[in-house]
Order: C-alpha cells, then sequence, then structure tokens
C-alpha cells in the first residue's frame, strides 16, 4: 500500500479507438487463455470417464453461453449479440469436439491437455491469416477455449463486481469478458493488443467510453487499484498520474462531459458559436446502446437512423407492424425533436427470406442498392412508408431517401409513399405527415442540388459517401487512404453548393458523417453554411465545445479560403495555419489534419 | 454432386457473424458441404465453423461450394444465395 505514494508517473501510447477522457483505478482482467495447462496421463479406465467430463464441460459453456447472449442481446442489441452465436458453434463444432476426444482416448491424456493441444493448432493456422479483421478472430477460438478450460476446472466464473471509477486494463478483452461485466459502470478500457474493429473497439464506442489500444507491455504494469488516466484524445494512459497531471486530466475531462454533467435545462440548450450563431446537433444512432446517449448528451433529436439496423439485427426483413413499433421506439427516445430515418440502404441482396436476382455485382458501391433497391424492391419502400406513417401518428417523424443522383429516382419514390398514404387513409388507419428528404452523398446530386431542392423537403448531406463517391476513394482501402481527402476542395464545393441550393429554395439541411463528428471539419462545414449537423451521440459535447469557442464569421472566412485553394494539401495547410493563429487553444495541433504526402 | 462457384462480397468477409450464418445454413442439410478456395489454398466443412474461419476468405474471394447427398441442390442454392446477399450486411 505504501508504495502507491510517490509512484513516479509513466505514460504509454497506443491507438485510440473510441474517443474520451476518463480517470479511474485500474481493473486488470486476466483475459487471455493463458494459464498453465499440464498433462495428465490416464490409466486406461478413466478413459472413457474423462471423455464424459468434457461432454459436461461442454454443456455447461453452452449454457453460460446462451445466458450471457440473451444479456448481451438485451443490453447492447443483437448486433453484439451474434458473437455469442459464433461462439456457440465453435462449442459445437464437429472437429473440435473429434479431436479433443480422439486425443483423450488415443493419447490417454486429460480434456484439458486435449484441449490445448487441438486449439493450440487452430490458433497456429490462424497466425498465418493476412487479413485483420479475419485474424483477430483468433480472439474468439481462445475465448471458448478459456470458457471451456473454466468449465473443466470446475470453478464458476469469478463475479465482476466493478467499483465506480473501474477502467479495465487487459492484454486483451475477451467479447464475453465484455459482456459478462457491468460494463455500464465501466469508464475506460485500455489493452495491450487489439485494433479499430476488435470487440473491444466496437462496443467501447458503442457505450461512448474512452479506449486506447494497442499499449504492448502496459497490463504487466498496472496493478488493480492504482490510479490511472485513459486519455484516448492524446491516445494514451498514464499510471500513477501525478497531482498535476490529475489535475490537468480533470479539467480536461469536466470540459469533456460539460453537456452531461450540466442540468437538464442547459443541456437542451441550443449550441452557440461565440458570436452567437445557433447550430443545432442531432444524434445518428443505430444500436439500442446508443439510444441512451440521445438525451444524455443533450441532442436536439436524432438526425439519422439507419434503418437497415432493423434488417441486420433481426436477420430478417421486419413487417410493417414490427418496423412501426420500432420507429415509435425511436420517437419515444428522441423527443419532441423527433427522428429522421433513411430508407433502407441495402445492397444488391436477399431481403425478407427473397432472393433479389442481383447477383455478384462486380462494384457494389455503384451498383442495385439504397434508393435504386427499394424502388426496384417497391414492396419493400411501400412496407416501410407505411410503418413509417403510421408510426408518424405517435410524433415527428421524417424520411430520408438515400444515394439520389437522379430527381426522378426522388419522384418515383414520393409518387409510391403519396399511394400508400391514400391507401392508409382508405384503411382508416391512423397516419401523421411524414417529411421526406434528399441524401446529398452523389456528386450528381451536389451538381442539380438547386433542381433537386424544389423536389424534397429537405437536405441530408452524407459526407461519409460524399468524400468518396466525388474523389472516387474506397475509403475502407488502405492503399488509397492518401487520397481520401475531406478537405479536397472539390468535396467542400459540392457541399458548399448543396447548402446554398438549399437555403435560395428555403429548405433545411442536416449535415452527417463523421465529417460533422470531427470538431475542426465541423467548424468548416459552419463556415461553409451548415447549421445543423449530426452525429454519434457521444460526440456531441466536444463539437459543442469547438463550436462555443469560434466564431461563424471568422469560420466563414478559413472556409471561403479552403473553397479557392487548388489542392486538397493547400486546403489542409490553410486550416493548419488560420486554426492555429484564431484558436491556439481549441486546436492544438494535434486535433487538426495530419501533414500527408502522397506516395 | 452439385457444385457452383462464388464470390465474398461483404466488406468484412467471412468474419466470425457471416461463417456463423453460413454453418448454420449448411446445418439444415443432410448433405455434406463443402467449400473450397479458387486459389486451392484451403478447404472446409461448411458445417464446422472452425474450419471455415481458417479458410481467412477476405472480400474478393472466390470460391467453390460443392453440395454432396439427398438435398444437395437446396443445400447449393441456399449457401449459394447467402453469398450473393453478402450474408445480407450492409456495405457500411
Amino acid at each position: 500500500m505504501s508504495r502507491k505514494k510517490g509512484r513516479r508517473e509513466e505514460r504509454w501510447r497506443g491507438a485510440a479507438v473510441s474517443d474520451g477522457v476518463a480517470v479511474g483505478r485500474v481493473l486488470r482482467i486476466h483475459g487471455g487463455g493463458r494459464h498453465n495447462i499440464y498433462r495428465v496421463a490416464l490409466e486406461p479406465p478413466e478413459v472413457e470417464r474423462e471423455v464424459r467430463r468434457y461432454r459436461a464441460a461442454v454443456r455447461l459453456s453452452r449454457r453460460q453461453l446462451l445466458a450471457l447472449k440473451k444479456r448481451a442481446a438485451r443490453t447492447l442489441g443483437d448486433e453484439h449479440a451474434y458473437i455469442f452465436d459464433a461462439h456457440l458453434l465453435m462449442l459445437e463444432d464437429r472437429k473440435l469436439n473429434e479431436d479433443v476426444e480422439q486425443i483423450v482416448r488415443h493419447q490417454r491424456v486429460n480434456s484439458e491437455w486435449a484441449v490445448k493441444v487441438v486449439t493450440d493448432r487452430l490458433l497456429a493456422v490462424y497466425d498465418e491469416i493476412k487479413d485483420d479483421y479475419l485474424r483477430e478472430r483468433s480472439s474468439d477460438i481462445e475465448d471458448v477455449t478459456q470458457r471451456l478450460l473454466v468449465a473443466l476446472s470446475g470453478e464458476s466464473l469469478p463475479s465482476r463486481r466493478l467499483t465506480e471509477d473501474a477502467c479495465l486494463v487487459a492484454e486483451e478483452l475477451m467479447p464475453s469478458t465484455i459482456a459478462e461485466l457491468d460494463f455500464a459502470r465501466v469508464k475506460a478500457v485500455a489493452t495491450d493488443v487489439g485494433g479499430w474493429t476488435s470487440h473491444t473497439a466496437i462496443i467501447a464506442r458503442g457505450l461512448g467510453i474512452p479506449a486506447v489500444v494497442g499499449l504492448r507491455d502496459f497490463y504487466r504494469h498496472a496493478r488493480t487499484g492504482d490510479a490511472l488516466v485513459v486519455d484516448a484524445q492524446r491516445g494514451e494512459v498514464i499510471l500513477h498520474p501525478s497531482p498535476e497531471t490529475l489535475e490537468a486530466a480533470r479539467a480536461r475531462l469536466s470540459l469533456a462531459s460539460a453537456a452531461a454533467a450540466r442540468p437538464a435545462e442547459d443541456e437542451r440548450a441550443p449550441s452557440r458559436t461565440a458570436d452567437g450563431v445557433e447550430i443545432t446537433l442531432h444524434a445518428n444512432v443505430e444500436l439500442p446502446a446508443e439510444y441512451g446517449g440521445v438525451r444524455r448528451y443533450g441532442a436536439r433529436g436524432i438526425g439519422l437512423f439507419r434503418s437497415e439496423f432493423l434488417l441486420t439485427q433481426r436477420g430478417v426483413m421486419p413487417d410493417e407492424d414490427e418496423q412501426c413499433a420500432a420507429y415509435e421506439e425511436l420517437l419515444r427516445v428522441a423527443g419532441e425533436d423527433g427522428a429522421t430515418v433513411r430508407l433502407f440502404d441495402l445492397g444488391g441482396d436477399k431481403s425478407g427470406g427473397v432472393m433479389l436476382e442481383a447477383g455478384d455485382e462486380r462494384n457494389p458501391a455503384l451498383g442495385l442498392r439504397a434508393i435504386r433497391f427499394c424502388l426496384r424492391r417497391e414492396d419493400v419502400l411501400r412496407t416501410q412508408a407505411r410503418a413509417l406513417m403510421r408510426a408518424a401518428s405517435k410524433g415527428r417523424l421524417d424520411l430520408v431517401l438515400p444515394m439520389i443522383s437522379d430527381i426522378t429516382d426522388v419522384r418515383r419514390a414520393r409518387r409510391v409513399i403519396e399511394e400508400e398514404r391514400s391507401r392508409l387513409a382508405e384503411e382508416g388507419k391512423q397516419t401523421g405527415p411524414v417529411r421526406v428528404g434528399a441524401m446529398i452523398e452523389v456528386p450528381a446530386a451536389a451538381l442539380v442540388a438547386d433542381r433537386l431542392a424544389r423536389e424534397v423537403d429537405f437536405f441530408s448531406l452524407g459526407t461519409n459517401d460524399l468524400v468518396q463517391y466525388t474523389l472516387a476513394v474506397d475509403r475502407a482501402n488502405d492503399e488509397v487512404a492518401d487520397w481520401f481527402r475531406t478537405l479536397h476542395p472539390a468535396v467542400l464545393q459540392s457541399i458548399a453548393r448543396s447548402l446554398e441550393a438549399a437555403r435560395a429554395a428555403g429548405i433545411p439541411t442536416v449535415v452527417c458523417g463523421e465529417m460533422a463528428a470531427t470538431p475542426v471539419y465541423a467548424v468548416v462545414l459552419v463556415g461553409l453554411g451548415a447549421r445543423s449537423l449530426s452525429m454519434a451521440p457521444s460526440s456531441i459535447p466536444r463539437v459543442r465545445r469547438a463550436l462555443a469557442g469560434v466564431s461563424a464569421a471568422e469560420a466563414e472566412g478559413v472556409a471561403r479560403g479552403c473553397l479557392e485553394c487548388a489542392t486538397a494539401d493547400d486546403a489542409e495547410e490553410l486550416v493548419r495555419a488560420r486554426f492555429g493563429e484564431l484558436w491556439p487553444d481549441l486546436f492544438p495541433p494535434q486535433t487538426l489534419p495530419p501533414l500527408k504526402t502522397k506516395g | 454432386m452439385v457444385e457452383c462457384e462464388v464470390r465474398v462480397v461483404n466488406r468484412l468477409g467471412l468474419h466470425a457473424r457471416a461463417a456463423a450464418k453460413l454453418v448454420r445454413t449448411a446445418s439444415g442439410f443432410q448433405s455434406a458441404v463443402r467449400i473450397e478456395r479458387a486459389d486451392r489454398a484451403g478447404a472446409a466443412d461448411a458445417k464446422s465453423i472452425l474450419s471455415v474461419l481458417v479458410l481467412a476468405a477476405a472480400r474478393g474471394t472466390e470460391l467453390k461450394v460443392t453440395a454432396d447427398g439427398a438435398d444437395e441442390r437446396a443445400a447449393l442454392e441456399a449457401v449459394r444465395g447467402l453469398f450473393t446477399s453478402g450474408f445480407g450486411e450492409s456495405d457500411e
């Protein structure tokens, strides 16, 4: 205990995979299946008993996993529960069980040893896999192995009662460990390994808690109870922070959670720039785990609900009543500001058990998806439109048409929607008004924005796709990451043009996408004329804070300058220089676009 | 025995969820269902998730599916459907 005093502060750098700052205490989680496993030779009569012991352990593990899956579905959404379905299948895997039992019988050894031999062999094969995402799935095998070994040992899983300020520290967190924890109380996560696509990262982002991974040897230096700062804004963790460090971290933390800490009225107060321009901030949501954040972070309703999650959550196309119930639930979460639902953005694929004759598309991003899919599969569009109009009798609900490239698509979709509206009226069903907007995410839509604006009730600017389509760069492809430039003048001109067209037609525009959630880009968007932004709920406080510190007039000056630039490099350089001069405290260098050189 | 060629189109490839769907689907048939990489770098029993995951089939991987047994045609169609639909995952 005495060592706690006077311990020198130590820092580790890693990769931030979920934003935020937390101050708390270490809770070490022994994650991996790295127990020492001993080989025990069996007498022939013991062998069959050993096989039965193994099978009992499999059954026990199976029951645990079924319970876990239920719990994860309830608290995190089915989206995260699927992983336990994969674990269940691994546990039932013929290959695993036959191999283990064969080793027990032929080599006359204990089940633990047999499990280790079989899974080590599998993991060795996994290590050879080149694809990061697929290779990371080896953690699922380790997870299942660990569960089996614990079941064999006859111990129950350690109970996980957390203190209020627990920051999880592990070599690697297994998905089931996270689900077994009372994660509502977890403040932060820090692990030695892991990446952006690990479950840890996905769940941390869903819960809006900071996570730093890739800390290499941090786990073995940390002890449960040690004071710790997890700073995902800087991608580092600080063990035994000095009083000064703690104070600085707490100051940043209170800024970061300012919105959450303030009384309810303040939270709902409009976000304003330093020169008094009101910017409304809405929430993008997909998972039930994020619903709580809408109120917590003071979002003005839901600016974008990606409805295809209704489908991926269930695995089948939800029918009209199921959809209607889901949209009503969304309205309850959104409150009086209402929600905007994006029509199913589905690729050429199977929906509701009915195959579309799409076949393999050579280029799915340019293929039969989003509005094109909805128009081809009119029954899907009709069902969704009916459910939305019915749910709209309970609150303010808008609908946005994804991937519009031609105004004809808007007209066709509106005709179908109006037909269903009359039909619902004939059926005597209660409906509410549903405004229809267009996603601006294809350059063609930005180019005809002035005419498009006369045919819809609002615009939604989807910046992720707009950048991807304008620059012809796949954002998931690391090889061309240097060509994905949010501040490319062509992108900025498309945005400015769309905003101007909407203003001229007197319709609102809400900007969605990662651009709105990144403070520096949010300021540029405001400079381009955006007055309404939608983002992941947990990003709202930092954007609100950034906007409060800048003047819209000065932001406009910087944005105008960017529009004049010849290259993305020039625009980024201009932003670095001007932001550095105007708001040095608000935008330290690491928050600005880094210097990039292609090649 | 019947066979067909498919390509992995969903962004994350044959990851845990997609593999789970494949195994659940294939296990619903009596026929033996096998998946082989077109580059012959590996083959898997479609009813074993561990074997499917080890294929490491990322997006764009070409695969050959074979089904052999009483309900081989239905099994092949069901598995082919999963691949062409990108396992029902949206492309985000």
